[in-house]
């Protein structure tokens, strides 16, 4: 953890020595003033360690049963990491679910490497004492799309209804404040004090957010998060229960989501706040 | 189930789906099957927290009139229904004062906090925040300040604060959804994330000529 901690040390300081680049956009609203933040993140995206260390675990013998994650399906056949991202979620006739990048890995490391599903959650996210496997894991596989475009497809009826599913979802209002996802998502240019938010009924602006957007590092947890947390993270911010890791609800709503964000060019991780 | 449905579980038997899908048999499964599905994923979601954090997941009925798909507005009837209901709704303080005091009003304006799920517990604090400033620029000063909901800077110095506003803007704090049914805004008064105490220090903050929002 040590040597992480000083390589991202390292890539701060190098980021804060940088030219700060102040786009006009930048100028012309409140929230934007965080892009510049954003920019010189990216401009050496710690999440780049997150994807040495997935590749790392990917290749790794791990667990009881001391496997390698070469043998997951992903989607395109076992072993195969290029470009699965671009087609998730989707379904998968051994769990007869569809599934998405999380949920998968999940079902390879119990099934495959004898690893307990409890504890796989119980480190699903990431703090600054203990990195997450998990985050690891799709960081280096997400990150085997880039330069491919969005593609989930909704060929099985199990893909429709999911996706189905995640639109109804998406605009269920309930919890103590009655928000949904579409309180807060389905205008352009709104902002949650000084956050902005995708507007996800905008095919544009949602291949920027899934394509280019979770996995990311994310600069106010210092570690990568993917979508999973997000979505967990929305649900906290609307009063609501912890979301179950990998649960349907989860994978429905990033179909939804993902579907919509087809032809989006893929470049992981992202960096977000 | 819809006759599609049915044939593809036939040709699923049958070995025989991949040719119903090249004729076009790849149609979405129907509303009420949508929703049935849905709001089983629903119930199944939180396996970490027990019925008692989980029921705020389940919707009232107001909630579910204003889930409409696509942002779909709900019928007239409905609207008069959730306007019914949010006017019944309605609580005032004991004292009957809607007028609080505005300083307390300006600490609650920028506190997002309250009611937030942390580790399985609800969050503990002395009070829940008003989270106005999340949505709304009320203090003209203020530039942390979110825009989903109207800016509501001047609002005191447009309307003034005669009683019947007073009354106006404390009901439409308490639930908006007796004003404009299914606003974005929560029934911050109704759900009881609000004391009708806060909200009159809310108002207050709103209404007052001397709080920040209507100098100029």
């Amino acid at each position: 953890m040590n040597w992480l901690l000083r390589r991202v040390t390292t890539i701060l300081i190098a980021c804060a020595g940088a030219v700060a680049v102040t786009s006009a956009a930048a100028q012309s609203n409140p929230g934007d003033a965080l892009a510049v933040g954003r920019q010189m993140l990216a401009e050496d995206n710690p999440g780049e360690l997150w994807v040495e260390r997935g590749k790392t675990l990917y290749y790794q013998k791990r667990g009881p049963r001391n496997a390698s994650l070469e043998q997951c399906d992903l989607g395109l056949g076992a072993g195969v990491v290029k470009g699965v991202f671009a087609r998730l979620p989707r379904y998968f006739a051994d769990t007869n679910k569809v599934q998405d990048l999380e949920s998968r890995l999940l079902t390879c490391m119990t099934e495959l490497q004898g690893l307990k599903r409890e504890d796989i959650v119980r480190t699903r996210f990431g703090n600054l004492d203990r990195n997450s496997d998990m985050e690891a894991l799709v960081s280096y596989i997400g990150a085997q799309s880039n330069g491919m475009r969005m593609n989930v497809r909704l060929n099985h009826a199990s893909e429709r209804e999911m996706y189905k599913a995640g639109e109804y979802l998406f605009y269920r209002r309930n919890g103590p404040l009655d928000f949904a996802c579409s309180t807060c998502h389905i205008e352009s240019g709104k902002r949650i004090r000084l956050q902005d938010l995708p507007n996800m009924t905008d095919p544009k602006e949602m291949q920027l957010t899934v394509a280019t957007g979770w996995p990311a590092y994310r600069g106010t947890h210092s570690t990568v998060r993917t979508m999973q947390h997000r979505l967990y993270d929305c649900n906290w911010q609307m009063r609501l229960p912890d979301l179950g890791f990998a649960s349907d609800m989860s994978v429905a709503i990033t179909t939804y989501l993902n579907y919509s964000a087809n032809d989006g060019l893929i470049s992981l991780p992202g960096v977000r706040r | 189930m819809s006759k599609c449905a049915i044939d593809t579980m036939k040709a699923v038997a049958l070995l025989a789906a991949p040719f119903l899908i090249a004729a076009g048999c790849a149609s979405f499964p129907n509303a009420a099957s949508t929703r049935q599905a849905a709001e089983k994923m629903v119930s199944e979601a939180y396996p970490y927290t027990g019925a008692d954090l989980n029921r705020r997941a389940v919707q009232d009925e107001s909630q579910r009139m204003c889930s409409g798909i696509g942002g779909a507005r709900p019928t007239p009837e409905q609207s008069a229904e959730i306007v019914k209901l949010a006017r019944a709704s309605f609580t005032y303080p004991p004292t009957g004062k809607l007028m609080g005091d505005w300083k307390v009003g300006a600490q609650l304006v920028s506190d997002g906090r309250g009611q937030r799920i942390v580790g399985g517990q609800i969050e503990k604090l002395s009070h829940n925040g008003a989270l106005c400033i999340n949505c709304h620029a009320i203090d003209p000063n203020e530039v942390n300040s979110g825009n989903v909901g109207p800016a509501l800077t001047g609002y005191g110095a447009l309307r003034g604060n005669s009683e019947a506003t007073a009354r106006l803007t404390y009901e439409r704090i308490y639930n908006e959804w007796a004003y404009f049914p299914c606003s974005n805004m929560p029934r911050l008064g109704a759900s009881g994330f609000l004391t009708p105490e806060q909200i009159t220090h809310v108002v207050a903050y709103l209404l007052d000529p001397q709080s920040p929002v209507n100098k100029k």
